[in-house]
């Protein structure tokens, strides 16, 4: 039984598998082509409002978003992944995976005209170590940072830590001035408001409630670039003025799907809007049922596989999610093309089969038909949890276990999962990035079971063959035995269901199809945007 | 009691009454027959999503994203709506009551006292006053219920209050004094039923506004998840209200005509209890 929206073509939008692979690649050769244009002011749509701009320790959505027209990393990633020089031009690893040592870019200045050397790049990765949320995993095995010279840094290691190559990205790792954060509280120092970076743009004013504004780096290292003049960022907090702000050309781009699912069939029908579902690889998001293995309901396998069948993604998927995106089939998003496997086994959505598992596990229907009772939390963030939620009640109501849907504030969420696990069942969404290890594992883990911190392994999963393939992977050298520990790790979850993967999310960019170049990386409109232009 | 008649005969007069009537009739019955009509749960998926109204017989007023019979939602969102409406305001009633004839009875610095504790609930934005408690103790059908009440009594309080300072030195009190009366009756049995008429009228007020609160929360999904109401509803409905307006206009019409009915009835009643204001 497939659900959809009457109207809505999956095509106009595409599954992003089927969109990446043909319908947008010819566009993007002939773009290749043209002759970029230089000048022009850009206007981009974030929401909500920054808290900062340098996501040095709060890697708020938005902040994250613009950080790096103006502070840049080491390394960007291009749609297939494959390396792009940034600030850093080259890296050699040691056999035994304990020695990075990376060559800078020369003759690099922050904006305001000191020399780029080594010095900020060894303090950056210190401070990300010390205060970045997911720096602290990222850097756990970094001992120190070497800098032989002005142009190269060498980081010596307690052990390999193959993730760190993915996660050099500027939103991800952003390299800072030394000379202007050392001995200060990088938390607190006012550049986080107005900072001084080496990317393609100079940060110039911020209007609380209004707008920012960044000028174009005159002397920025790749000459010629940016394109644009200048790029007017505006804050436009409700989701209906968003959608008509883009219908009337009043921005000319917004990504993380800046307007509501149920906008994008009339969005799409607007000759100068394109809808780009590239570019988002690099942070991808997946939706899941976690279940509390605490529960003396869900610490049964039967249950959970019971819910695993009575669920049906594919209802989830069109009409939650409108189409943008795939049924999961397991921890890790199809957008990470090279660890992802959909070699896994899939309960197959099968209410009888349901029954069947509910009976065997020696939970009866009463004389109202009712199993057993449980409380469902959704993830108090947009609408898509709290209608999920209401879904799976549905859902399941069908096969006799009565479900009670609860609604809270996200303190009062985090809390009750994370803090006092006084819950059965939720679903949240969750975000990949920008490797397995990084973004996978935390959930996973046994020894991240740790009550008080929010986005851990709330389930309480204990699996000593997943520890151990988890292991494993931090420190696998070989790329190919790497993703062979990860695909192992996904066919004994997607058995074991601790957490119900539901949903693969497919995230959009909204732009003018004047705007060119905006997604050149597997971060999108994340990037630096030095080689966007417009046209008129 | 040839005065009551007299204001009966009048509120029957009065066209507006008949409509407010009519119409709270008709979603009383909405509410009496969702169980007969629709045993089912309101929120189960029965059929294709977006079908519009009319467009399939069995289900008249269309069904929403999940499938979800928009005319079941509305006869059980009915159910929710009155209920809200009545309880929030019976709670409001007994607490804004109980403090007003107090207040106004005794005087002095009990009055004192319980005037600035109404000022001191009033001076609070009562919707937010609402989200926060609402917040914290969970919202389900009690507890927004109970929030609701808590925060609109005020305005009872001091009507009450004002109606009793009023009528606390006439006649008719003195002579229940002089004849021993204790406090309690004096207060229940001979004040309260003379400043009845006024609060009948704000009690009309109260219902509605109860009712849109409800709505106004749940739209903001702060309603009970487990119970569809018609704010509810349009919550739900407003993400596609570009292109399946019906699931938002067919529970706002709802409420809207529900509000007004309360309404007319509670003008019909003042101008029935108060004839010289209609001249």
């Amino acid at each position: 039984m497939v659900l959809r929206m009457p109207g809505l073509s999956r095509r106009a939008f595409g599954a992003f598998g089927a969109v990446a692979g043909s319908g947008l690649l010819l566009p993007r050769t002939l773009r290749a082509q043209e002759e970029p244009v230089r000048g022009g002011t850009l206007r981009f749509l974030v929401d909500p409002e920054p808290t900062g701009l340098v996501p040095l320790s709060d890697t708020t959505g938005a902040n994250v978003m613009l950080s790096c027209k103006i502070t840049e990393g080491l390394y960007g990633y291009n749609l297939d992944f494959s390396l792009r020089p940034q600030l850093a031009v080259s890296h050699t690893v040691t056999p035994d995976g304990k020695e990075l040592t990376f060559k800078l870019r020369e003759g690099v200045k922050w904006h305001d005209g000191q020399p780029f050397t080594s010095a900020d790049v060894a303090f950056s990765l210190m401070t990300l170590k010390a205060s970045h949320p997911r720096g602290r995993a990222t850097y756990a095995n970094l001992e120190e940072v070497q800098t032989p010279d002005e142009h190269t840094v060498v980081l010596k290691m307690k052990a390999p830590a193959p993730y760190l190559l993915n996660a050099l990205a500027g939103q991800e790792s952003p390299i800072v001035p030394k000379h202007i954060y050392d001995g200060s509280d990088v938390t607190t120092n006012p550049h986080n408001h107005a900072p001084i970076g080496t990317g393609p743009f100079k940060f110039k004013e911020w209007q609380r409630g209004s707008h920012m504004i960044f000028e174009r780096n005159e002397d920025y290292w790749d000459a010629g670039k940016p394109y644009l003049d200048r790029i007017i960022v505006r804050f436009i907090p409700d989701a209906a003025a968003r959608s008509i702000a883009f219908e009337t050309g009043e921005v000319d781009v917004g990504g993380d799907y800046p307007i509501p699912y149920s906008d994008l069939e009339r969005l799409s029908q607007i000759p100068t809007l394109g809808i780009e579902t590239r570019g988002y690889g690099y942070g991808p998001n997946i939706s899941a049922i976690e279940f509390n293995l605490d529960n003396p309901y869900f610490a049964k396998p039967e249950v959970r596989q019971a819910v695993a069948h009575a669920v049906n993604k594919e209802i989830l998927l069109q009409n939650v999610y409108y189409g943008f995106g795939e049924v999961a089939t397991g921890p890790i998003h199809q957008a990470h093309t090279q660890f992802y496997t959909p070699d896994v086994h899939q309960y197959a959505f099968d209410p009888e089969r349901a029954n069947q598992l509910l009976d065997q596990a020696g939970l009866p229907r009463n004389d109202e038909g009712i199993r057993f009772a449980v409380s469902h939390d959704p993830l108090p963030i947009g609408n898509q949890h709290i209608q999920s939620g209401e879904y799976i009640r549905q859902a399941l109501a069908q096969v006799g276990i009565q479900v009670t849907l609860r609604n809270q504030d996200m303190a009062t969420y985090i809390k009750r999962v994370y803090a006092d696990r006084d819950f059965d069942f939720v679903n949240n969404t969750m975000t990949n990035s920008p490797d397995p290890t990084l973004g996978v594992q935390r959930f996973y883990w046994s020894k991240n079971f740790k009550p008080g911190v929010p986005f851990s392994n709330g389930s309480h999963y204990e699996n000593a063959e997943v520890d151990r393939l988890l292991e494993a992977a931090q420190v696998e050298q070989d790329p190919a035995r790497r993703v062979q520990l990860f695909h192992d790790f996904q066919k004994i979850v997607a058995v074991d269901i601790p957490t119900l993967n539901t949903i693969a999310i497919q995230t959009f960019t909204i732009h003018s199809v004047n705007l060119k170049n905006h997604t050149l990386t597997a971060d999108g409109i994340h990037a630096n945007l030095a080689e966007a232009y417009l046209v008129s | 009691m040839g005065t009551d008649g007299r204001a009966l005969r009048r509120f029957l007069r009065n066209p507006s009454a008949w409509l407010g009537l009519l119409v709270m009739a008709g979603v009383l019955l909405m509410a009496a027959t969702a169980g007969l009509f629709y045993p089912g749960d309101p929120q189960g998926m029965v059929a294709k999503p977006y079908l519009w109204p009319g467009q399939d017989p069995a289900f008249p007023l269309g069904t929403d994203n999940f499938g979800r019979d928009v005319t079941a939602g509305v006869f059980h969102g009915a159910r929710v709506s009155l209920w809200i409406g009545v309880v929030s305001a019976a709670i409001c009633l007994t607490i804004g009551t109980l403090v007003g004839a107090i207040g106004g009875y005794f005087g002095g610095w009990t009055d004192d006292l319980l005037t600035r504790l109404t000022e001191a609930v009033q001076t609070m934005p009562s919707f937010l006053f609402l989200i926060v408690l609402v917040a914290i103790f969970q919202p389900t059908l009690a507890t927004i219920t109970l929030g609701i009440g808590l925060v609109s009594w005020p305005t009872v309080a001091r009507l009450v209050r004002a109606e009793f300072r009023r009528l606390r030195g006439q006649d008719f009190v003195l002579a229940a004094r002089s004849l021993g009366f204790p406090h309690w009756r004096i207060i229940f049995q001979e004040i309260l039923p003379n400043a009845l008429p006024p609060l009948i009228v704000t009690t009309s007020v109260i219902v509605a506004s109860a009712i849109l609160t409800e709505s106004a929360l749940a739209f903001l999904g702060l309603g009970d998840p487990n119970v569809l109401s018609w704010g509810m509803m349009i919550g739900n409905g407003r993400a596609v209200i570009r292109t399946a307006w019906y699931l938002s206009a067919v529970p706002g019409a709802l409420i809207v005509l529900t509000v007004l009915a309360v309404n007319l009835l509670g003008e019909a009643l003042n101008d029935a209890a108060n004839p010289r204001l209609g001249n």
